[in-house]
C-alpha cells in the first residue's frame, strides 16, 4: 500500500495536518491509537477519502539513505505502509511519543535524535506549580525535518508536542501545536 | 509566657515510641503531655516498610532481637488486630546466593536459629513457594515460611495517641521543643513553640522523656548530655499496585533491598542503609543510585517489579545508637536503649528512650514508662501487652462492617478496615457523607469529617496518614482538590482549600521526582496536565 503522506498520531497536530493534506488532494493515511481521534475531524478526513487505521500503532520504520520509506504497524504485521512523506505527531510521554528511562529520553518508533538534559536532576522543579523542564524535551528538528544520528530525514516532519519546546501540559499550547502542523503541511505541499 | 505545671511526665516526640510511651504512662494513671513538632508519625515511624517482623531476619546474628520481635509480633496481633495484616512471609534462597555462601546450608542454620528463638519456621519446596506466592522469583532453590505480616504504622501510631488521650493525656502536635527549663542538675520542664501561631509556652513536670528518634540526639544535647547517635538513612520504593500478597525476604545475611512488603493497595521494597549527617535528617531525598539498587534487588525477589509502575520513593532515618560500653563509639547497638540520665550523667528528671524498631515500640514504651514510674514512686505495672488499642477492641474487620444497616458501601467497608471499631463514630448522615472523595482508597466525606473531629487532622498530609486519602495509585491526582475542599470546610476554614492542595501536590511531587522516568513520568505529565489551566493556588494569596 502506498500513500502520499502517512500521519502517525491522531491528536490536535496529527488531525490538523491530515485533514489539510487530504482535503488538498493528497492520499493520506492516519495511524492512531487511543481516544485522541475526535469525531468531527475524523468524519471530515474520512469523507474526503482518507484512510484511517484507528486503534493501531506504528512499531518501526524502514529507512533508505536520508528517507523514511515505509512503516510497519502492530496490527498489519509484515505488511508495510509506504509513503512519500510522513508526519510524526505522537505527542509526549503520556502518549508514548517520547519514552524516558533512568538515563535518557528517546523517541521509540524511529530512534530520532531528542533534545533533553542528560542531568536528570535538572528535569524537575521541586515546586509542582513551577515550569518543569522535562516537558520541554522533544525530537530535534532541522528545517522542519526530523533528525536521526545527526542527519536530517528528508521526508519526516514532526508536529505538535513531540517537538522540543512544545507542551500543552502547563497551559494552552493550541497555537504552537497548530502552527507546527501547518508548517509540516506547507513543507509537504511545496514539494 | 504562661507557665503550666499540671503534668507528671512530658514526652518529646510523636512517633510510635512517644505515642506508645504516652499511652503506657496514661494507662498507669500519670498526667501526660506529649509534644510533637509536626504531625504524629512523620519521622521514621511513617517512613519504613510497614513490616510486622517475625524476627527471622535477626535470628542468626542477634537472637535477642529475634526473640523480642516474635514476642511483640504475637502481642501486636492481639492488641492491634486492626493495624496488622497476617500475610505470612517467605525467606527465599536464589541460585546466586549459593555462590556467595548463603545456599541451602545457610537455610538449615537459619531454620535452626529461628526455631531456637521461638519463631515458627518451616522449609517448603520451590514449587510450594510459587503456589503460595505466584509473583516470587521462579528460579528460587528453597524457601522458608515464617510468621511475618504487614502493619500500618500510621494507624498504629494514631491508635496509641487516641488511647493516650482517652486515658487523659494531652497531645500537642505542631509544637516544637525549644529548650529545657532547668534548675541546677534537675530538668523541670520544657519550653516549646507553637509552630502555627508562633507563640511560645512552658510546661513543667517532674520527669521528661526524650522519644524524639534521631532528633533525640539534639534534644539530649540541650540537656547537656551526649548520646552517640548515627543517622542511618533507609530509602524505599512504593509500587503502583499490590504485586505480592506474602512478604518476600532474601534468606541471607541482611543486605540492602531484600524485603518486599505488601500493604493495603501497594507493595513496598526496601531498604538501603547509609550514614548521613544530622543536617540532612529533615531533608531526605532518594538518590538515583539508591533507586537503581532497590530496583535491582527488588527484581531478584519478584521479577514483575521490572515492569510495574513506581508510585514514589521515600526515605527515613533510623536512630542508631553507639554502645555505651564501647569507648570508641564505633560499635552500634541495634537493640533498645533506655537511658536514665540521673544515673548515667547526673541529670535528674530526664529519661531517653531510643534505638529499637517499630516492631518493639511497645516494649520500648514499657521500659521508658517503668523508668518514669521508678522516678515518681508509682508502682502500677504495665498492661499494654494485654489491652487492645482503639479500633482493635472488637475483633476482626468482618464483624465490624456488619454493623452498618443494610449492605455496607465500598466507603463504609474501607472505613471499617482503616478505623476498626472506631468506625461506629463515623456518621453517615446524608447521601453526601457516603460519597467517595478518594476513589483509590475508598475514603468517604464522612470519614474525613470524623478524622478532623476525632483524630486532630489539620492538613492533607495529616489526613493521608489517618485515612489513606491520596495514597493510592493516582497519588491524589484526581481527588486532591475535592479532598482539600472537604477538609477545609470540615476545619471551618474554606479559604484554606487551595493552600492545602498546593502543599500536598508539592509533597507528592517530591516522591515522584526521585523515580521520574518510564510510566511514572507519564503519570507526572498527566498530573501537570490535569492542573494546567488553573494551578490550584497562588502563594501570594495565602
Amino acid at each position: 500500500m502506498k500513500f502520499d503522506v502517512i500521519i502517525i498520531g491522531g491528536g490536535l497536530a496529527g488531525m490538523t495536518a491530515a485533514t489539510a493534506l487530504q482535503e488538498a488532494g493528497l492520499r493520506c493515511a492516519i495511524v492512531a491509537e487511543g481516544l485522541s481521534l475526535q469525531n468531527a475531524p475524523r468524519r471530515g478526513f474520512s469523507a474526503a477519502g482518507g484512510t484511517l487505521l484507528a486503534g493501531d500503532r506504528v512499531v518501526s520504520g524502514r529507512f533508505a539513505g536520508d528517507r523514511l520509506v515505509a512503516v510497519r504497524t502492530e496490527k498489519l504485521g509484515d505488511v508495510e505502509l509506504e509513503a512519500e512523506n510522513f508526519v510524526l505527531a505522537t505527542g509526549k510521554y503520556f502518549s508514548r511519543g517520547l519514552v524516558a528511562d533512568m538515563d535518557k529520553v528517546y523517541e521509540p518508533l524511529f530512534g530520532l535524535d531528542v533534545e533533553y538534559d542528560e542531568d536528570r536532576s535538572k528535569w524537575f522543579d521541586p515546586s509542582f506549580a513551577a515550569p518543569q523542564k522535562f516537558l520541554e524535551f522533544g525530537v530535534k528538528c532541522e528545517g522542519g525535518k526530523a533528525v536521526k544520528d545527526g542527519k536530517a530525514i528528508a521526508n519526516l516532519y514532526p508536529a505538535g508536542e513531540v517537538l522540543a519546546g512544545v507542551t500543552s501540559a502547563q497551559g494552552d499550547a493550541t497555537e504552537a501545536i497548530v502552527k507546527s502542523a501547518v508548517e509540516a503541511v506547507n513543507a509537504i505541499w511545496r514539494k | 509566657m504562661p507557665v503550666k505545671n499540671e503534668f507528671d511526665v512530658i514526652i518529646i516526640g510523636g512517633g510510635i515510641t512517644g505515642a506508645g510511651t504516652a499511652r503506657d504512662c496514661a494507662m498507669r494513671g500519670l498526667k501526660v503531655l506529649l509534644i510533637e513538632r509536626q504531625d504524629i508519625a512523620t519521622g521514621a515511624t511513617g517512613r519504613n516498610h510497614g513490616l510486622l517482623h517475625s524476627g527471622a531476619r535477626y535470628a542468626v546474628k542477634d537472637s535477642e532481637s529475634a526473640e523480642e520481635c516474635i514476642r511483640e509480633n504475637k502481642i501486636l496481633r492481639r492488641i492491634a488486630a486492626n493495624c496488622v495484616e497476617d500475610t505470612g512471609g517467605l525467606f527465599i534462597t536464589l541460585p546466586e546466593d549459593a555462590d556467595s555462601g548463603f545456599g541451602l546450608d545457610y537455610q538449615a542454620t537459619f531454620l535452626e536459629a529461628c526455631n531456637k528463638a521461638g519463631i515458627e519456621a518451616r522449609a517448603i519446596s520451590p514449587r510450594e513457594a510459587i503456589e503460595m506466592e505466584p509473583s516470587v522469583n521462579p528460579t528460587l532453590i528453597g524457601a522458608v515460611v515464617v510468621p511475618d505480616g504487614s502493619v500500618d504504622p500510621f494507624r498504629l501510631c494514631s491508635a496509641n495517641v487516641t488511647d493516650a488521650v482517652l486515658h487523659g493525656a494531652k497531645v500537642l502536635a505542631y509544637t516544637e521543643f525549644l529548650d529545657f527549663i532547668r534548675e541546677g542538675d534537675t530538668i523541670l520542664g520544657v519550653k516549646v513553640l507553637d509552630t502555627r501561631s508562633g507563640e511560645t509556652a512552658e510546661y513543667r513536670a517532674p520527669v521528661t522523656v526524650n522519644a524524639a528518634g534521631i532528633w533525640g540526639h539534639g534534644v539530649a544535647e540541650k540537656a547537656g548530655v551526649h548520646i552517640g547517635m548515627y543517622p542511618a538513612k533507609g530509602a524505599l520504593l512504593v509500587f503502583g499496585h499490590r504485586v505480592n500478597n506474602v512478604v518476600i525476604n532474601r534468606c541471607r545475611k541482611s543486605a540492602d533491598g531484600d524485603i518486599l512488603v505488601p500493604g493495603d493497595s501497594v507493595t513496598v521494597i526496601g531498604t538501603t542503609s547509609t550514614k548521613v549527617p544530622f543536617e540532612e535528617c529533615d531533608h531526605m531525598e532518594v538518590t538515583p543510585d539508591e533507586v537503581r539498587l532497590l530496583l535491582r534487588e527488588g527484581c531478584a525477589l519478584c521479577p514483575a517489579l521490572a515492569s510495574t509502575r513506581i508510585l514514589r520513593a521515600y526515605a527515613g532515618v533510623r536512630p542508631l545508637v553507639a554502645d555505651d560500653s564501647d569507648p570508641t563509639g564505633r560499635s552500634i547497638s541495634r537493640g533498645i536503649v533506655c537511658l536514665d540520665h540521673e544515673t548515667r550523667d547526673g541529670v535528674k528528671g530526664f529519661v531517653s528512650i531510643t534505638g529499637g524498631k517499630l516492631m518493639t515500640y511497645r516494649l520500648m514504651a514499657e521500659l521508658a514508662t517503668d523508668a518514669v514510674c521508678r522516678k515518681l514512686g508509682v508502682s502500677k505495672g504495665c498492661t499494654t501487652a494485654e489491652t487492645p488499642l482503639p479500633g482493635s477492641m472488637n475483633g476482626r474487620i468482618e464483624s465490624v462492617s456488619k454493623r452498618f444497616e443494610g449492605k455496607p458501601t465500598a466507603g463504609q467497608k474501607g472505613a471499617a478496615g482503616r478505623q476498626g471499631d472506631m468506625v461506629s463514630k463515623i456518621t453517615f448522615e446524608t447521601e453526601a457523607d457516603k460519597q467517595l472523595v478518594c476513589e483509590c482508597e475508598n475514603v468517604t466525606l464522612a470519614e474525613i469529617k470524623y478524622a478532623v473531629r476525632e483524630l486532630g487532622v489539620r492538613n492533607l498530609g495529616d489526613l493521608r496518614r489517618r485515612t489513606r486519602v491520596g495514597m493510592g495509585t493516582c497519588q491524589g491526582t484526581l481527588c486532591i482538590r475535592r479532598a482539600a475542599k472537604a477538609l477545609a470546610e470540615a476545619l471551618g476554614q474554606p479559604e484554606l482549600a487551595d493552600k492545602l492542595a498546593a502543599d500536598y501536590l508539592d509533597e507528592r511531587w517530591k516522591g515522584m521526582r526521585a523515580v521520574g522516568w518510564g510510566d511514572t513520568l507519564r503519570e507526572m505529565e498527566f498530573m501537570q496536565r490535569v492542573y494546567k489551566y488553573e494551578k490550584p493556588y497562588s502563594y501570594d494569596e495565602v
